[in-house]
C-alpha cells in the first residue's frame, strides 16, 4: 500500500494540472504583466509597419524610400524608416513527466506548476514583443494575444487525452532559426538528455535549456533510515543512514547538471538552473533577457 | 506466591516467559520502519556506494515497552488472581452465616464474602456446605460450588434472632462426616440467639477441622423501645460493644412511609441512648415507625401502635337527656376540642356503670362533664385509676356543684358564684394571665373570654399552687391537685357555654391539649378490665423483613393473642397484627432489651473481618495493560517513522479503532446515560417559537412557515414579543411543551396523524397550548350546507380529543382585545367564522361596564376557516404572496393584527380581561 500511495499521489497531482491550469494561468499572465514593461519593439528599425525614426537620404538608396513630405521641411531629403518587426517563432516545451509533479515541504510549488508559468508566460512576453510562440508537440505557432489560454486549452485537451508526457521533449519540425526553450528537471540519464537537445540543435534551431530543481533535490537534507521512492514506477531505495549518501549524491548531481550544461554551451544554448523556491518572474526575466540577447543581432544579421 | 496474595490459575503459561529473551534478540536486530520520502532524483542515487550499512537500532525505551507488553501478555494467559482465597487444599468448607436482623446492615458484604469463599471452593472444586443460622436443624448437605452460589442468593436475613443451638446437630454431623473440613463462621457480633453458647460448642466440634470466626468491623445499633412521653417522643438506642456506631439519626416515618421528624443521637461512650422527637403531639401520634438511618435491620427499627401513640380520653357527662339537643351538650364542645390530639371514648348507651365500662378501656384521661361522682364501686375504681397514674379531667356545672364529692383538687363551697347577672353588680370577668408555674403558662389569655359564673374553690393553705388559671379577681378558675400517680384537674365553669364562653375560645383546645399531653399512658390495668383485649387473637397484618422493610406477612407467621408481649421470633415475625383499624405492634427486640457483645473466646478470629478484598481476576487488566502499551508503541513507532503524511491518518483512525474496541472490551462501565436533547428541542426551548404542524402538503407547508414568520416579524416590530423563526412540528415525535401556539393547516387529502400524535395534541390542548385550526375552506363553504372535506377531516382528528364547547368569537372576548381592538380574524378570506372555547355566561347582576371577558384560562382550540397564514406570507422583501379576497391592504393588515391578538392572547391569557384595562379600552372603543 505504501509503495503504490506515492505514485498515486504523483499521478493524481499530475492529472489534476489540467485544473489547477486556470490558477496557473492567471499566475502566469501576472508574471508576464511585471516583465512586459519596457519590452517594446526590437528598438531598431526594419521592415515593419510603425514608425520608427526619420534619417538623412544617402545618396545610391532608391528614391522610392524618400519621404517627401518631410523631405519637404528642409532642404535634405529624408528617408522614413520604420521599426523593424521582425516575427520569429519560439517553441515551447515544459515538462509534464510524473517527477515534476513533486513538491518537497521546502517548496512553495510544484515543479510542474512553476514550469507551466513560465511556459505561459514566456509564450505572452513573446507574441507581446511581437513574436510567435508554439507549444512543441501541442499547438502551431501563434501570434494571437490570447496565447496563454490557448496553449492553456491545448494543454488541458492533452492532458485529458494523453495524461502526463514523456520526460524528454519531443523531436518536432523546429525550423531553423526559430528558437526552442526548454524547461524541464532533466533527471533523465544526461546522455539521452543530451541527445535530445542535440537533436534540436541539429535542426538549426537555438535556444534555451531551464532546468527546474525543488530544493529539497538540492539539499538533500535526509538523516536516518529512509526509504526512497521514485516519483513514478516501483524504484525503491532503502538507505539505512541516508546522511551517508549526501555527498555522493551532490556530487553526481552537478556531473548531470555539468553534462547538460556543456553540451548546451558546445551548441550555442543557454542554460539556466531555478529552483522553485526562487520567484518565477527572476528565471522568467533572466530567460527573456537570454532569448533576446545575442538573438536579435544575429537575426538582424540574417535580415 | 512470592508473600504476595496472588495465584495463578494456569502457571504453566508463565514459561512462556522464557521467549521474552527471544524476543529481546528479535527485536534488537529489528530496525525501526523507515520513514518513506517520495524523490525524483531517486536514479542519481541508486548504485551510489552505501558506506555506511549499519542499520538503525529499534531504541531501548520501544524495546523494553514491546517486551513489557509480552510479558504481559503472558501473564494474562496465566490468570493470575489477586486476593485469591487459599484455596490450595482439597478440604470440604463449611459456611456458617449468621442470618438474624443483625447480620442485615451489612447483608451486601457478609453475601460478596461468602460469595468469594465459594468461588475460591470452586475454582478448586471442593465441597461446600451453607450453614445458615434460620435454618435451625435441616441437615446440612454438600453442595457444588454453582449450587451453593444459588442457595447464598437465596438467603435473605431473618427479622427476628435465630437460635444458633438449633444448628449444633447438623454441624457435628457434617463435622463427623467430613475429616478435615474448614469452618468459615460469617458471624453478627451479638450475644443473641444463644450465640455465646453456640461459640462454646463450635469450638469443641471443630476439634480437628479449622475454624475463622468473620466479623463485621462494626456491631449492629438496635431500637429497643420507644416512650412517647408529654413534649417529646424518646426513642431508646442501644448497641453492642464499643465498636458500633457513635453518631447517627434516628427517622420517624408515618404510615405511608412519609418522614416525619428526625433525631439525632451520640452514643459517645454509653452503649444505650436516647434519642427525642419534639414534636407537635399531632405529628407525634402520625409516627408509625421509627427507624436508624443507615441501618438497615429489623432491629433497627421500631413498631409503635395505639398503645404508645394516643392519648385515649374517656368522656361521660353527666346531662344525659339532651341527645336531643347535641350542640348544647357540654359532651359536644369537649370532643370537638380534643378530638386533634385524642382519641375519644364515649360509653355505650345503657351497659352497666358508664365509668367502670369507659376505664376498661384504658383511657389516660377521663373526663367527667359537670357530674358528681357518688361512693360506690365507680368511685372507687376512679379513685383506684387516678392513683394509678390516670387524669381525671372535670368540668364544674349545677351537678357538681350541688353534689358531695372528694375527686376534686380543692374543696368548693356549695353553691356557685355569678356574675353580671340580674342580681349582681359585677361584670363578667376575663381571664388573667397565667402563672409561670401554671400548666398552660404561655398560652395567651385573649380578652373575649369571659366567665359569668362558676363554683368556687374554698379559700385554704396552698389553694395558689394548685391553680393553673385564675380570673382577673383572682379567683381559680381552672384547679389542679395529684393524687396518687396520677392527676386531678378541674375546670371551675361548665364544657358548654352557658356559664362562659371559654368552650368556644382557641384557649379551650390549648388547655385541654396540654392537659391531654401532660397525661402519661394508659395506667396499668386494673384487675378485672382489659379480659377480652387479652383473649383477642390478631392475625399478622403487615410484618417487617430483615432489613426492617415492611411488607406482606410471611406464609409461615401466625397470629398473637392480644397479650403477646414478648420479642419476636420466627413463628411471630415483628409487625403489624390485628384489623388494620386497631394494629398492635410487635417488635423485634423487647422493651427495653440491651445489646450485648458476643464472646468468641477461644475462637480464631479472621483478621480484616469483611473487609477482605474480593478475589480480582486480573487477566483483563493485564490485557488491557498490554493493549495500551501496544498502542503507545504504535504512536511512538509512528513519530519515530514519520511516515508519509497521507499514510497518517489512516493509521490513526486504526489505532483509534483498536483503542475503542479495548474500551469497550474491558470498560463497559463507562456510560453515560443517553439523555440527549435533539437540538430542535433546545433550540425551542430557549427562545420563543411559532409552531406549525407540517401538513405534509409542500406549497401549504411553505405558506405556512412563510406566514408564520412574517407574524413573527411583524410581533417583533410592533410588540414586546421577540418570536424566533417559527419551526414545523410533527406532533406524533417533537416535544410540544415549548410553543405557545400551534397553527394547523388542514389539508383535507392527506392522511390522518397517527394516534399517538392525536393524544400528543390532546395533552398539549390539556396542558395549556393552544392550537388554531385553519380549514381554510371559508369560500367553500354553504350556510346551512353540507361540510367541507377540510371540515370533515378535522372533525374526524379531533374525535379523540376532549374539545370543550366552542362558540364563534364574541366581540366581548378578550382575545379580541388583546393587542389590537378587532372585532373578526380574516385571512385571504373574511367570511369564515372563528370558533373559541365558550366562555362562561356573564354575570347577570355584575353591573360594571366589562368590555373585555376572558375565561380562567387560554382556549385550548380556535378554529377558523379564513386561512390565516395565507394571508400573513409575505416573502424575504415583505411582498405579499397571495391576492385576498375581497382584497385590499386594509384586509391584510387586519389579517396581522389578528394574528398578534392571538399570539399575544396565547402569551398573556386573560391579562387584558382585567377590569385594570376597562377604562383604556372603553377609552379606545369609544372613538
Amino acid at each position: 500500500m505504501a509503495q503504490a500511495q506515492p505514485e498515486r499521489r504523483i499521478r493524481q497531482e499530475a492529472t489534476s494540472l489540467a485544473q489547477r491550469l486556470p490558477g496557473l494561468v492567471v499566475a502566469a499572465r501576472q508574471v508576464a504583466h511585471t516583465l512586459l514593461h519596457g519590452v517594446h519593439g526590437r528598438r531598431q528599425s526594419g521592415p515593419g509597419e510603425s514608425f520608427w525614426q526619420f534619417r538623412p537620404f544617402i545618396s545610391g538608396e532608391p528614391a522610392a524610400r524618400v519621404d517627401w513630405r518631410r523631405s519637404a521641411r528642409e532642404n535634405r531629403a529624408f528617408v522614413r524608416e520604420r521599426e523593424w518587426e521582425a516575427s520569429h517563432i519560439v517553441w515551447i516545451w515544459f515538462d509534464r513527466s510524473p517527477s515534476m509533479a513533486f513538491a518537497s515541504d521546502l517548496a512553495p510549488v510544484a515543479k510542474i506548476d512553476r514550469a507551466a508559468v513560465l511556459a505561459l508566460a514566456l509564450a505572452e512576453i513573446a507574441v507581446r514583443g511581437g513574436e510567435r510562440a508554439g507549444l512543441i508537440g501541442l499547438t502551431p505557432p501563434l501570434a494571437s494575444r490570447d496565447v496563454i489560454e490557448r496553449f492553456a486549452e491545448a494543454l488541458a485537451a492533452n492532458e485529458r487525452l494523453h495524461g502526463a508526457s514523456g520526460p524528454l521533449p519531443p523531436v518536432a519540425l523546429v525550423k531553423a532559426r526559430s528558437r526552442a526553450v526548454l524547461i524541464g528537471d532533466f533527471l533523465e540519464p544526461a546522455p539521452a538528455v543530451v541527445e535530445s537537445i542535440s537533436a534540436f540543435a541539429a535542426r538549426g534551431a537555438e535556444g534555451q535549456v531551464l532546468m527546474i530543481a525543488d530544493p529539497i533535490e538540492e539539499t538533500f537534507p535526509f538523516v536516518g533510515h529512509t526509504e526512497f521512492l521514485a516519483a513514478a514506477g516501483a524504484d525503491r531505495l532503502r538507505a539505512p543512514r541516508a546522511q551517508s549518501l549526501r555527498a555522493d549524491y551532490l556530487a553526481r548531481l552537478s556531473a548531470h547538471r555539468e553534462m547538460i550544461r556543456a553540451a548546451c554551451a558546445t551548441r550555442g544554448w543557454g542554460f539556466a538552473l531555478h529552483r522553485t523556491d526562487q520567484s518565477a518572474s527572476q528565471a522568467l526575466l533572466s530567460l527573456r533577457a537570454r532569448l533576446a540577447g545575442p538573438e536579435p543581432i544575429s537575426a538582424a544579421r540574417s535580415a | 506466591m512470592l508473600g504476595l496474595p496472588l495465584v495463578f490459575a494456569a502457571p504453566a503459561a508463565l514459561a512462556a516467559l522464557a521467549l521474552l529473551a527471544a524476543l529481546y534478540l528479535f527485536l534488537r536486530v529489528t530496525p525501526p520502519r523507515p520513514r518513506e520520502v517520495v524523490f525524483p532524483p531517486l536514479r542519481l542515487l541508486i548504485g551510489l556506494d552505501r558506506k555506511d550499512t549499519t542499520p538503525a537500532h529499534t531504541p531501548w525505551p520501544l524495546l523494553l515497552l514491546r517486551i513489557l507488553v509480552a510479558g504481559l501478555v503472558v501473564l494474562a494467559m496465566a490468570g493470575p488472581v489477586w486476593n485469591a482465597l487459599p484455596s490450595a487444599n482439597d478440604r470440604a468448607l463449611l459456611l456458617i452465616l449468621d442470618d438474624g436482623w443483625a447480620a442485615a446492615p451489612a447483608w451486601q458484604r457478609r453475601v460478596a464474602f461468602a460469595q468469594a469463599a465459594l468461588d475460591g471452593a470452586a475454582r478448586s472444586g471442593r465441597l461446600v456446605a451453607l450453614a445458615p443460622a434460620s435454618h435451625g436443624g435441616l441437615e446440612l448437605s454438600a453442595l457444588d460450588g454453582r449450587r451453593a452460589e444459588d442457595a447464598l442468593r437465596a438467603l435473605a436475613p431473618v427479622p427476628y434472632a435465630p437460635s444458633h443451638m438449633a444448628t449444633l446437630p447438623p454441624i457435628a454431623r457434617f463435622l463427623a462426616a467430613n475429616a478435615r473440613a474448614d469452618v468459615v463462621w460469617i458471624a453478627d457480633g451479638v450475644e443473641l440467639g444463644d450465640t455465646n453458647a453456640f461459640a462454646r460448642a463450635l469450638g469443641e466440634a471443630v476439634e480437628g477441622h479449622s475454624l475463622n470466626v468473620v466479623l463485621d468491623r462494626a456491631p449492629p445499633l438496635a431500637l429497643s423501645g420507644a416512650d412517647n412521653l408529654s413534649g417529646a417522643l424518646v426513642a431508646h438506642l442501644v448497641r453492642a460493644g464499643l465498636a458500633a456506631r457513635k453518631i447517627g439519626l434516628v427517622r420517624a416515618l408515618d404510615a405511608q412511609g412519609r418522614l416525619i421528624g428526625d433525631a439525632p443521637f451520640d452514643f459517645a461512650a454509653a452503649s444505650a441512648i436516647d434519642a427525642k422527637f419534639e414534636l407537635p403531639v399531632e405529628l407525634r401520634n402520625q409516627i408509625n415507625r421509627l427507624v436508624i438511618v443507615d441501618e438497615p435491620s429489623a432491629g433497627a427499627t421500631w413498631l409503635t401502635d395505639e398503645r404508645s401513640r394516643r392519648r385515649r380520653v374517656a368522656l361521660l357527662s353527666g346531662a344525659s337527656a339532651d341527645v336531643a339537643q347535641p350542640l348544647l351538650s357540654p359532651a359536644y364542645y369537649l370532643k370537638r376540642a380534643l378530638a386533634p390530639f385524642a382519641e375519644i371514648r364515649e360509653a355505650p348507651p345503657a351497659d352497666g356503670d358508664p365509668i367502670e365500662t369507659l376505664l376498661a378501656e384504658k383511657p389516660s384521661v377521663m373526663a367527667l362533664a359537670d357530674m358528681s361522682v357518688p361512693p360506690g364501686a365507680a368511685h372507687d375504681a376512679l379513685a383506684n385509676f387516678v392513683e394509678s397514674g390516670g387524669v381525671l379531667l372535670r368540668f364544674a356545672g349545677t351537678r357538681l356543684a350541688a353534689g358531695e364529692d372528694d375527686l376534686t383538687p380543692v374543696a368548693l363551697r356549695r353553691g356557685g358564684r355569678t356574675l353580671g347577672g340580674a342580681l349582681s353588680w359585677e361584670t363578667p370577668k376575663h381571664i388573667a394571665a397565667f402563672d409561670k408555674d401554671s400548666l398552660f403558662f404561655g398560652l395567651a389569655a385573649p380578652d373575649e373570654v369571659t366567665v359569668t359564673r362558676q363554683v368556687l374553690a374554698e379559700p385554704e393553705p396552698g389553694l395558689g399552687d394548685k391553680t393553673w388559671a385564675r380570673l382577673a379577681d383572682g379567683t381559680p378558675l381552672v384547679t389542679a391537685a395529684p393524687r396518687g400517680k396520677g392527676l386531678i384537674v378541674l375546670f371551675h365553669v361548665t364544657a358548654d357555654t352557658t356559664w362562659s364562653n371559654l368552650p368556644l375560645s382557641g384557649l379551650f383546645v390549648d388547655m385541654l391539649r396540654r392537659v391531654v399531653a401532660r397525661a402519661g399512658p394508659a395506667p396499668a390495668e386494673t384487675s378485672g378490665a382489659g379480659a377480652i383485649d387479652k383473649q383477642t387473637i390478631r392475625a399478622p397484618y403487615r410484618t417487617l423483613d430483615g432489613f426492617g422493610a415492611l411488607g406482606a406477612p410471611p406464609a409461615d407467621a401466625t397470629p398473637i393473642t392480644g397479650d403477646f408481649s414478648g420479642p419476636a421470633g420466627a413463628a411471630h415475625p415483628p409487625g403489624f397484627y390485628g384489623p388494620p383499624e386497631a394494629l398492635q405492634a410487635v417488635n423485634t427486640l423487647g422493651p427495653g432489651a440491651a445489646l450485648a457483645p458476643a464472646d468468641y473466646a477461644g475462637l480464631t478470629i479472621a483478621a480484616g473481618g469483611l473487609d477482605v478484598a474480593a478475589p480480582l481476576d486480573l487477566t483483563p487488566w493485564l490485557l488491557l495493560a498490554a493493549l495500551v502499551g501496544f498502542l503507545v508503541d504504535g504512536f511512538v513507532s509512528l513519530w519515530l517513522g514519520r511516515a508519509p503524511r497521507f499514510a497518517r491518518p489512516a493509521a490513526t483512525a486504526l489505532l483509534l479503532v483498536g483503542a475503542l474496541i479495548g474500551a469497550t472490551l474491558h470498560m463497559p462501565a463507562a456510560r453515560a446515560a443517553d439523555t440527549t436533547i435533539s437540538a430542535q428541542d433546545a433550540d425551542a426551548a430557549r427562545e420563543t417559537h411559532l409552531a406549525y404542524v407540517a401538513s405534509g402538503d409542500a406549497t401549504v407547508d411553505e405558506t405556512t412557515r412563510l406566514g408564520l414568520e412574517s407574524l413573527s416579524r411583524v410581533l417583533g416590530e410592533r410588540t414586546s414579543a421577540q418570536i424566533a423563526e417559527p419551526i414545523a412540528v410533527d406532533p406524533a415525535h417533537d416535544e410540544l411543551s415549548f410553543y405557545p401556539l400551534i397553527y394547523w393547516p388542514i389539508v383535507a387529502g392527506r392522511p390522518q396523524p397517527p394516534a399517538l400524535a392525536v393524544a400528543r395534541i390532546a395533552a398539549f390542548m390539556k396542558d395549556g397550548g393552544t392550537v388554531v385550526f385553519d380549514t381554510r375552506d371559508a369560500l367553500n363553504q354553504t350556510p346551512g350546507g353540507d361540510s367541507t372535506p377540510e371540515g370533515l377531516w378535522l372533525r374526524k382528528l379531533l374525535a379523540g380529543v376532549d374539545v370543550p364547547e366552542l362558540e364563534p368569537v364574541p366581540r366581548d372576548h378578550v382575545v379580541t382585545k388583546t393587542f389590537y381592538l378587532i372585532d373578526r380574524f380574516v385571512g385571504r378570506t373574511e367570511d369564515g367564522q372563528t370558533w373559541i372555547e365558550a366562555l362562561p355566561p356573564p354575570d347577570p347582576n355584575d353591573r360594571t361596564p366589562r368590555p373585555a371577558r376572558a375565561g380562567d384560562s387560554v382556549s385550548p382550540i380556535v378554529v377558523t376557516s379564513n386561512d390565516l397564514a395565507a394571508a400573513w406570507a409575505a416573502d424575504a422583501e415583505g411582498r405579499p404572496l397571495y391576492p385576498l379576497v375581497p382584497g385590499g391592504p386594509r384586509q391584510r393588515e387586519m389579517a396581522l393584527r389578528g394574528g398578534v391578538n392571538l399570539v399575544m392572547y396565547t402569551l398573556t391569557g386573560n391579562y387584558k380581561a382585567d377590569q385594570v384595562h376597562a377604562k383604556d379600552l372603553l377609552e379606545r372603543l369609544s372613538h
